[in-house]
């Protein structure tokens, strides 16, 4: 078992860290020599040749968006053999899959690969006539190219083939694997779920696969004049970055909290919120909150001593608990421990959307606190006479510790 | 003569039984736990027992500054909101097994220990101290009291 685990690769990366000096090299280095020992090679040959230096350029285009491919796939190999398990049996057992689907023993990955080759070969050398006048090979390496540039050329054409397939290979799977994921998701119990981290690496995957697809453009240049190939490439890009915004999508709408304190969360009017100055003098206070289901916020005053602590020392301690004094066995709480992230005016831009969503959830949250604040704004201190969220900063939680406490019992949740 | 505490003050140390303990550790990362406790007015003190292996112990041991906050809270009308955060440092006044400790730390267990049964008897019955239990005391040297949008302020050393 533990040896498939060690095994996730694909032909390519089990080939190349086979072989020295790549095998020796770190997987960013190595990658950064396969391109220049690829363009190095490509440039010798075509000056032999005396290939013109438009068709150099293109080769050049091809290899680079080659090697950008792989820097984004091979990512996928790493980041998914250090994936921990999901503490859902079934969450478990469908990611477990889902890797042995994508690094398959019989090595599936190639088949779009070879597919796509297969097509193009056949589109190049039988049935272009149809579509356009003069082949490109033609237009690029005359008439009768020799055998040494046509295998050279052969060998890119399939590299780009390969990895446009593994695009789509893996696209689609983790399409498959979201979407499952989410129904999984919705049936879980107690304290069932896939951790905070793994939900964010998966997404980080996604996010990589819609750069796979938006990359493709750049081969737009070399087959111009071609609209076949090129509606062929659009088609890739759209099916590709669209499949895979998707993915990610669904991905971050599948709660990070087991579903004992996702309720918690969600039902608690209160939480508190521990700081630590630069002296690490503790201060603690309680503070209204909202979760949207991914992210707990909490919105404090500019003059507030806890925004003083936090812009010295961004670490914070976040408390939620329902306490119950005929049951102390009933008592439960959860606790955040992690950093901030305090919003600001600059953050409009790109966050501002998020922060409307943030201040709408305290609206309806506390309908009563927002009716106090604008019916009573002159009884109150300088600090809180504006309206609560919009002079209030807003402040977000990142967890990187969860802890849980049920009754008496201590239990520590993987982030 | 303690320092002169205000009335609000003591009626939220006095009637309230969750109390909420920060710590920070050496990285200062900060910890949470609700605690029961008993405050005393004489030496301004609060007291809490808790497991020698918690985390709160650990941090103690790394960075005395502990504070302990003590509240109510409405959920209907936000100028109910009242409580008292107390901020001083934290003692641990013996580690050892509870037979081995000296009279007079005994005596404030035992002391302690009939205070906490007295506050909590209608939830805890009769929990003795365990083993690994440990009486930590903080040291207050400042509260601050709100209520509503409203804050006082107290030294208390």
């Amino acid at each position: 078992m533990e040896k498939k685990e060690k095994e996730m690769k694909w032909v390519y990366e089990e080939i190349v860290s086979r072989i020295p000096p790549f095998s020796l090299l770190s997987y960013k280095s190595s990658i950064l020599l396969q391109l220049l020992l690829l363009l190095f090679i490509g440039l010798f040959i075509g000056y032999i040749y005396h290939l013109d230096s438009i068709v150099l350029l293109y080769g050049s285009i091809g290899i680079f968006v080659a090697v950008l491919w792989s820097l984004l796939i091979l990512q996928l190999g790493p980041t998914l053999r250090k994936f921990r398990a999901p503490l859902n049996q079934k969450e478990n057992a469908l990611l477990e899959q889902y890797k042995k689907i994508l690094f398959h023993k019989n090595h599936y990955e190639m088949i779009p690969g070879i597919i796509i080759f297969v097509l193009l070969m056949l589109y190049l050398y039988v049935f272009h006539q149809y579509f356009s006048r003069r082949s490109m090979m033609e237009s690029w390496f005359g008439e009768h190219p020799s055998p040494i540039l046509l295998i050279f050329v052969m060998i890119l054409l399939w590299d780009i083939c390969y990895r446009m397939g593994l695009g789509i290979w893996t696209t689609t799977l983790s399409m498959w694997r979201s979407l499952n994921l989410k129904k999984m998701a919705e049936k879980r119990t107690e304290l069932e779920h896939t951790p905070y981290t793994e939900l964010k690496h998966l997404k980080k995957l996604d996010i990589n696969n819609m750069f796979f697809g938006i990359i493709s453009l750049l081969l737009l240049p070399i087959i111009q004049d071609d609209y076949l190939l090129v509606l062929s490439i659009l088609a890739f890009v759209i099916f590709i970055t669209g499949t895979s915004y998707v993915s990610a999508y669904i991905i971050s709408g599948i709660p990070w909290l087991p579903p004992d304190i996702y309720d918690l969360v969600i039902d608690s009017k209160f939480a508190y919120v521990g700081t630590s100055d630069s002296k690490r003098i503790t201060h603690l206070t309680p503070v209204v909150y909202v979760f949207d289901g991914q992210k707990m916020y909490f919105a404090t005053s500019k003059s507030a001593k806890k925004i003083k602590n936090l812009r010295e020392n961004n670490k914070v301690a976040f408390l939620v608990d329902k306490r119950d004094l005929k049951n102390i066995y009933e008592n439960k709480a959860i606790l955040l421990i992690g950093k901030v992230k305090i919003y600001g005016i600059h953050d409009i831009f790109l966050r501002g959307l998020e922060m409307l969503k943030a201040r709408n959830l305290f609206f309806e949250k506390y309908p009563q606190y927002t009716r106090k604040y604008s019916t009573h704004k002159f009884e109150l201190p300088k600090a809180w006479q504006l309206t609560p969220i919009i002079a209030r900063i807003l402040i977000g939680i990142e967890p990187e510790e969860i802890i849980y406490w049920r009754g008496a019992k201590q239990i520590n949740i993987p982030v | 003569m303690p320092v002169k505490i205000p009335e609000e003050m003591l009626n939220i140390l006095y009637s309230n039984y969750f109390g909420y303990v920060c710590t920070s550790d050496q990285n200062n990362r900060p910890h949470i736990t609700p605690v029961f406790f008993i405050y005393d007015y004489i030496h301004q003190k609060i007291f809490f027992i808790t497991n020698n292996k918690s985390k709160k112990v650990k941090n103690i041991k790394e960075n005395p500054n502990t504070c302990i906050t003590i509240d109510i809270r409405d959920p209907i009308d936000p100028f109910n909101n009242e409580g008292v955060m107390a901020q001083g440092k934290a003692e641990i006044m013996e580690y050892g097994p509870i037979y081995f400790l000296p009279e007079e730390t005994l005596r404030l267990y035992y002391d302690i220990y009939l205070e906490f049964k007295d506050k909590y008897h209608e939830i805890v019955e009769n929990k003795p101290l365990g083993e690994s239990d440990v009486i930590v005391q903080i040291n207050i040297e400042k509260m601050v009291y709100w209520k509503g949008p409203h804050f006082k302020s107290v030294s208390v050393v």
